[in-house]
C-alpha cells in the first residue's frame, strides 16, 4: 500500500479533480492520493466526484494551515479494486 | 475519443450580457450547468422565459468522460455554465473533440453575479421629458439599484461595486453625478456607494440608525427633506423615514409617483426585519412603516424596490415594480392586520441568513473590506433580504 501526495496548492477547478484523476489512475487498488488544494470549491468537488466515480473512494476531508498560513483543504482518497 | 485537458486551447465563448438577451427573448438553448450538486440546487442562471437546463457535473466527464457526453443533448444549441468559467472550458473542449459545437459562459456564475442591465422605468404621462428613471438590475443577485437623470446632474441610489457601468452611463449621457444614496445598510452585497461618492467628489448618504455603529461620514438627510436635481425645475427626490427592515431604511419619492422602496416593501414581500437581532423591535416598525407612515401615499404610486426574488417579478417591460394599491392587496405579510400577527408570521418565515450577511454588514458600516476575491465569494447566489422569496408571477401587471 502505497500513500502519494499531490499539491495542487493554487489551482482553481477543474484542475485538482483532473490531477487528481490522472495519479488514481497509475495507482494500484487500495493505495491512497492526498490531495492538498486552496481552492474551497474543491470540498465539495470531490465529494461529488467520489460518489459517481469508478475508481475513487473518498476516505477523509479536512482543512489545514499550510506553512505559508494559508487555508488549505486536503482530500484523501483510495484507488478502489 | 475526448479526455479531460489541463489547459485546453482557447474554446468560442458567449457573455452573460448576450446569453441573458437570447434566454429573455425565448431562444432555444440548452444551458449545460456542470457544477457540483449543492451549487446547482442554490442558485441557477435564469431567463425570463422557462429555457432547458441540463446539469451533468464536471467531474462525471473527468472520470468517465464518454458516460458524461452521453448525457448531453445533441442536435441543440449548448453553452456550458460553471462557477467561474474554468471547468465549463474544459467540458466545451471535450465537446468539440467529442464533434459536438458549444460555447463557453464567460465567467460563469461570478460573471452573471456582477452582470448588471440598465432598463428604462417607463415615465408617467407628462414625466417623459423631465426626468429620465433607471433600473439596474443585478439579474444574478436579485439587486436592484437606480440612476435618476435630469439635465446635467444624476443621483444614484443602492450602486453595487460595479462603479464604472455607472459613471460611463452618466457620463454617456453627458451628465455628472451630483449624489449617492444607500436605502439603507446593506446585508447581501457590498455596497459601491461610498466609493462612488468618492470617485466624482459628490455627498453620499445613508442612514444607519439605532442599533449599527457607523463609521462612515455621511452628509446627514432628513425625513421629508428634499433634493433638487439641476435647479429643482424638472424633479425632486423627497426623502421618507421608512424604518423596519434596518432602523434607518429611507425611501425616495421621485417626481410625483415613483417610490424606491430599498428593502421596506418588494413586489411579492417585505424586507426581513430581523438582521439586526431586533425582530420584535424592528417588525413592530416595519408594521408602521407600512401601514401607518406609506398611508398617505396614493395607490397609483409605483414600488421600485431594492431587491427581488426571481426573473418572474421582472415584467413585462422589463422593470421589476408593482403599483402600490395592488401590493397592497396582493401581498401576504401586507394582509396582515395587527403588528402583532404581522411580527408572529414574520419571525416564523424568516430563514437563517447567510453567514456572510454580518460580514457585509461591518463593510458597509465602514469597516476596511477584505480583499476582492473575499468579497466575490460572500457575495454569490441571490439575496435573502425579504421575509420570505415567493415564485408568484408579480401582482402588478399593467401598473406602470
Amino acid at each position: 500500500m502505497e500513500t502519494r501526495k499531490l499539491d495542487v496548492r493554487g489551482a482553481k477547478c477543474p484542475i485538482p479533480v483532473v490531477k487528481a484523476k490522472k495519479a488514481i489512475d497509475t495507482m494500484a487498488p487500495g493505495d491512497v492520493l492526498e490531495v492538498t488544494a486552496t481552492d474551497p470549491g474543491s470540498m465539495p468537488d470531490f465529494v461529488g466526484w467520489a460518489k459517481t466515480s469508478k475508481l475513487a473512494v473518498l476516505k477523509e476531508q479536512r482543512r489545514d494551515t499550510d506553512e505559508t498560513g494559508r487555508e488549505v483543504f486536503i482530500h484523501v482518497i483510495e484507488r478502489k479494486a | 475519443m475526448s479526455e479531460p485537458r489541463e489547459a485546453p486551447p482557447a474554446v468560442p465563448s458567449v457573455e452573460v450580457a448576450e446569453l441573458l438577451g437570447r434566454l429573455d427573448r425565448g431562444d432555444d438553448l440548452v444551458i449545460l450547468d456542470v457544477r457540483n450538486d449543492e451549487e446547482f440546487e442554490d442558485w441557477r442562471l435564469e431567463g425570463r422565459r422557462p429555457g432547458t437546463t441540463v446539469h451533468v457535473p464536471y467531474f462525471d466527464f473527468i472520470d468517465d468522460p464518454e458516460a458524461a457526453l452521453a448525457r448531453v443533448p445533441r442536435g441543440r444549441e449548448l453553452v456550458a455554465l460553471c462557477a467561474q468559467g474554468g471547468s465549463s472550458e474544459m467540458v466545451v473542449d471535450m465537446l468539440q473533440e467529442a464533434g459536438m459545437a458549444a460555447r463557453n459562459v464567460k465567467g460563469g456564475m461570478v460573471a452573471y453575479g456582477e452582470y448588471l442591465q440598465p432598463v428604462r422605468v417607463p415615465p408617467r404621462p407628462g414625466e417623459q421629458d423631465r426626468f429620465e428613471l433607471w433600473q439596474f438590475n443585478r439579474r444574478g443577485k436579485g439587486c436592484l439599484s437606480y440612476v435618476i437623470l435630469s439635465g446635467a446632474e444624476a443621483v444614484v441610489v443602492d450602486p453595487s461595486r460595479a462603479l464604472d457601468r455607472y459613471l460611463e452611463f452618466v457620463r454617456a449621457r453627458g451628465a455628472r453625478i451630483a449624489r449617492v444614496l444607500d436605502t439603507h445598510i446593506q446585508a447581501d452585497h457590498v455596497s459601491g456607494g461610498p466609493a462612488l461618492a468618492a470617485r466624482v467628489g459628490a455627498p453620499y448618504f445613508v442612514d444607519a440608525g439605532q442599533g449599527f455603529d457607523l463609521k462612515l461620514t455621511v452628509a446627514p438627510l432628513h425625513d421629508g427633506e428634499v433634493i433638487r436635481l439641476d435647479g429643482g425645475a424638472a424633479v425632486q427626490v423627497r426623502l421618507l423615514a421608512t424604518p423596519g427592515h434596518t432602523p434607518g431604511s429611507t425611501s425616495c419619492l421621485v417626481g410625483d409617483r415613483h417610490l424606491l422602496t430599498g428593502d421596506t416593501l418588494f413586489v411579492s414581500s417585505v424586507g426581513r426585519p430581523d438582521l439586526g437581532g431586533h425582530v420584535v423591535e424592528w417588525g413592530r416598525a416595519l408594521f408602521r412603516t407600512l401601514h401607518e407612515r406609506m398611508a398617505a401615499l396614493p395607490d397609483d404610486t409605483v414600488v421600485l424596490p431594492a431587491h427581488y426574488s426571481g426573473a418572474a417579478e421582472i415584467g413585462p417591460d422589463g422593470v421589476v415594480a408593482g403599483r402600490l394599491g395592488d401590493l397592497r392587496k396582493s401581498v401576504p405579510e401586507m394582509q396582515l392586520a395587527t403588528e402583532d400577527e404581522f411580527v408572529a408570521a414574520v419571525r416564523a418565515a424568516v430563514g437563517k441568513p447567510p453567514d456572510s450577511y454580518a460580514e457585509i454588514i461591518k463593510v458597509n458600516l465602514g469597516a476596511p473590506p477584505p480583499p476582492e476575491e473575499k468579497v466575490t465569494e460572500w457575495e454569490l447566489g441571490r439575496n435573502q433580504c425579504a421575509v420570505a422569496a415567493r415564485k408568484t408571477k408579480a401582482a402588478a401587471p399593467g401598473a406602470r
